[in-house]
């Protein structure tokens, strides 16, 4: 075993010059059994490899399905496995990200195409504006042929805002319904991006806004988060009926177990208050400021 | 599974059962649980992140380097990159873009066979500063209709054609795409040629493949380049008579070109930083045959596929690029207004349904938006025949579409024999 050891390490010296260092990323996930002192080659896998692209295109990437086992192998996550084959369409979330060399304080974008997406519930909108394409969350009615614009700066007025339209949160009207909600500025969209879903903005004050999300949570994020006007397409994704037992496993969901299993204060709809307000302000502490 | 190396008194077990197939297992409490195999309590541990070693600048890290292995306490090497010394062709690396000899600062658009744009015809025309008419030129279409430019049996022999690439070629239903369009423009191509007893100027023409266009040009603030194989040239030792008169070409001045915002002409186009500005036609002086006369586009559906208005972009600009090209060759670079206009023609196919573009070569001044346009005269859509399968399609005891050739249009090949013809009468 130590012969091995130091074969491996000769080997390394061979070959590290060579070799050049790839992101952190990269080496985080791709190089496996890899520590910092030892000198063994790293073992490469490519299990999350169709997921680490850094360029972004709108082709369509083939992806490779995990069955809900971990990098061990065993299952972690019981009732996947299966489904139709899906391609990966890489979604832009943040509506505010301009081509590269070209800021402009508002963008307007040409709709393309609003077509399925076996990834997620809602429809996806394949836009163009400028030199460049890219795939969003469709709105609720967005069609082919409509233009949309992402604004990035907020006025004293409230801006009459359009469905499909991004705009800081603050900018938007008391009242309105929104959906792709930035929880820190610049981050992208992270709530509310499921089929049909909207949010509800319901009051702004002194640089930040209070937003109801769709299970009635309230949450307090900084005003210039972008967040986009209108419902999520797809609104009738909660009526659609499976119909039997073959279509859950085209979509990739194995059965559960079938072991009876006595209900305890776990089962049955719950009727509680709603939790406090989550702040995602990060004002500084007392200690800070002082 | 990981190993994880805990102090010595930890008694360690190979399991044996069928479950573990022989894996090494440690049981970090030091206990074994002899109630159940002790494959089910290998705990899991999660991937470790690699150690973060940090640069500190200024400070060179003790290394192993000249101790030639590993020691415990001094930090990894970090060796300069390798060079082999010889070139091997199976290991080459290419230069970054900014180091490479054509490097330039300011990116060209360059318009190549596997391009598709999104805007189609629009983009196209606005790229080459053109207008558009909607229709087939009616000084081309009378050479067709006149009885003595047609082929005897004329139909009948176009239909022989169609069969012969479609039907007679394999046993199966039909051939691939891949081959029976090619197939079907070379035979049509050859049963045109057969009027050459009568039209002695068709011999002065040539068939050329898989030739290198490369035209640039400026447009506004950016450079435009066409670059690639175009598909089969027919070209000619004379130039193609021109189609619009002056007053034509003057009445374009005044019309205003056609902008689809928000999208930006330069879009789908291959950008790049790393490129030459050439000029050529792709055949050498000295050529007998100059003059491009018609362009054969075949769209085959694999690279990549293309709609019949991206199919007709790609005709539009490959049309421009020659006689572009062609302008340059007889003019110089300077940009101005031409005298005598440069007509290209092109027809396109999928093996069923034809395209057909003339293109002409108004002026070279591209700079700017306004001024002379150039002529394009589209015709689209035009299907040969509407089915032609070897087996009946037949549904509920009724025939939908028939076997063999059925729905055949004489007047597209009316139109592809015009375009041959046009120049040669």
């Amino acid at each position: 075993m130590s012969v091995g050891l130091l074969s491996s390490a000769l080997r390394a010296l061979c070959l590290s010059g060579s070799r050049t260092w790839a992101g952190p990323s990269a080496a985080a996930s791709a190089l496996v059994g890899c520590r910092g002192f030892m000198t063994s080659v790293c073992q490469l896998q490519n299990r999350t490899l169709w997921k680490q692209r850094e360029k972004y295109t709108i082709r369509p990437i083939g992806m490779k399905k995990t069955g809900g086992r971990d990098h061990t192998g065993r299952i972690k996550t019981h009732g996947i496995g299966g489904g139709h084959k899906q391609r990966h369409r890489i979604i832009d979330f943040q509506r505010l990200r301009s081509e590269p060399g070209k800021e402009q304080p508002v963008m307007v974008e040409k709709v393309l195409e609003v077509r399925y997406d076996p990834c997620r519930s809602a429809d996806i909108a394949l836009v163009a504006g400028g030199n460049r394409k890219r795939w969003i969350i469709a709105s609720q009615n967005m069609e082919a042929g409509d233009l949309i614009q992402s604004c990035r700066g907020i006025g004293r007025m409230a801006v009459l805002a359009q469905e499909g339209d991004a705009h800081p949160v603050g900018a938007l009207p008391v009242g309105t319904l929104i959906h792709n909600l930035e929880l820190f500025p610049g981050r992208g969209a992270q709530y509310i991006r499921a089929a049909g879903t909207c949010g509800v903005l319901l009051r702004k004050v002194s640089g930040t806004a209070i937003i109801q999300l769709p299970s009635k949570h309230q949450i307090q994020v900084l005003e210039t988060c972008v967040a986009t006007v209108g419902r999520v397409s797809n609104v009738d994704h909660n009526k659609r009926i499976i119909g039997k037992a073959g279509t859950n496993r085209w979509l990739g969901i194995r059965p559960s177990s079938g072991r009876w299993q006595r209900k305890g204060g776990w089962a049955g709809r719950k009727i509680r208050p709603l939790p406090a307000m989550k702040s995602y302000i990060n004002l500084p502490t007392a200690s800070a400021r002082a | 599974m990981q190993r994880i190396r805990i102090s010595a008194s930890t008694v360690t077990q190979i399991c044996k059962s069928k479950d573990c197939l022989g894996v090494l297992i440690m049981i970090p409490h030091g206990r074994r649980c002899l109630s159940s195999s002790s494959c089910l309590y290998g705990k899991v541990f999660p991937r470790q992140k690699p150690r973060v070693v940090p640069e500190i600048a200024g400070l060179e890290p003790v290394t192993y380097a000249d101790r030639m292995h590993f020691v415990p306490g001094l930090a990894k090497p970090r060796f300069p990159k390798w060079e082999r010394g010889w070139k091997n062709p199976n290991h080459y690396e290419s230069p970054k873009p900014e180091e490479m000899k054509l490097f330039k600062d300011k990116p060209c658009y360059i318009f190549n066979q596997r391009t598709s744009v999104v805007e189609g015809v629009r983009q196209a025309l606005w790229l080459s500063k053109s207008a558009v008419i909607k229709e087939f030129p009616a000084q081309i279409l009378s050479l067709a209709e006149d009885p003595a430019n047609q082929i005897e049996d004329q139909d009948e022999r176009v239909q022989n054609a169609i069969k012969s690439a479609l039907l007679w070629d394999t046993t199966d239903d039909q051939p691939p795409r891949e081959r029976y369009c090619p197939m079907l423009v070379h035979r049509l191509l050859h049963l045109c040629g057969v009027l050459q007893v009568r039209h002695p100027e068709l011999a002065k023409r040539m068939l050329a493949e898989k030739y290198n266009l490369a035209a640039t040009w400026r447009r506004g603030e950016d450079v435009f380049q066409v670059r690639g194989h175009n598909g089969l040239l027919l070209n000619s030792m004379n130039p193609l008579p021109v189609l619009a008169g002056p007053e034509q070409i003057q009445g374009t001045a005044d019309q205003e070109l056609e902008t689809f915002f928000p999208i930006a002409p330069t879009i789908d186009l291959q950008c790049t930083n790393v490129y030459q500005e050439k000029s050529t036609t792709g055949f050498r002086e000295g050529y007998p045959c100059p003059h491009a006369h018609t362009l054969y586009v075949m769209e085959m559906g694999n690279t990549p596929k293309l709609l019949p208005e991206q199919l007709r972009a790609k005709m539009i600009m490959f049309c421009f690029g020659n006689a572009l090209v062609r302008a340059k060759a007889l003019y110089g670079d300077e940009p101005r207004v031409l005298e005598k206009p440069i007509v290209v023609q092109s027809v396109a196919t999928n093996g069923r349904i034809f395209q057909f573009v003339v293109f002409q070569l108004n002026t070279m001044e591209l700079q700017s938006d306004s001024g002379v346009k150039n002529l394009v005269w589209v015709d689209e859509d035009k299907p040969l025949y509407e089915h032609a399968q070897a087996r009946a399609h037949i549904k509920r005891r009724v025939v939908k579409i028939p076997a063999g050739l059925s729905g055949y249009q004489p007047e597209t090949f009316k139109k592809f024999l015009a375009l041959f013809l046009h120049g040669a009468t």
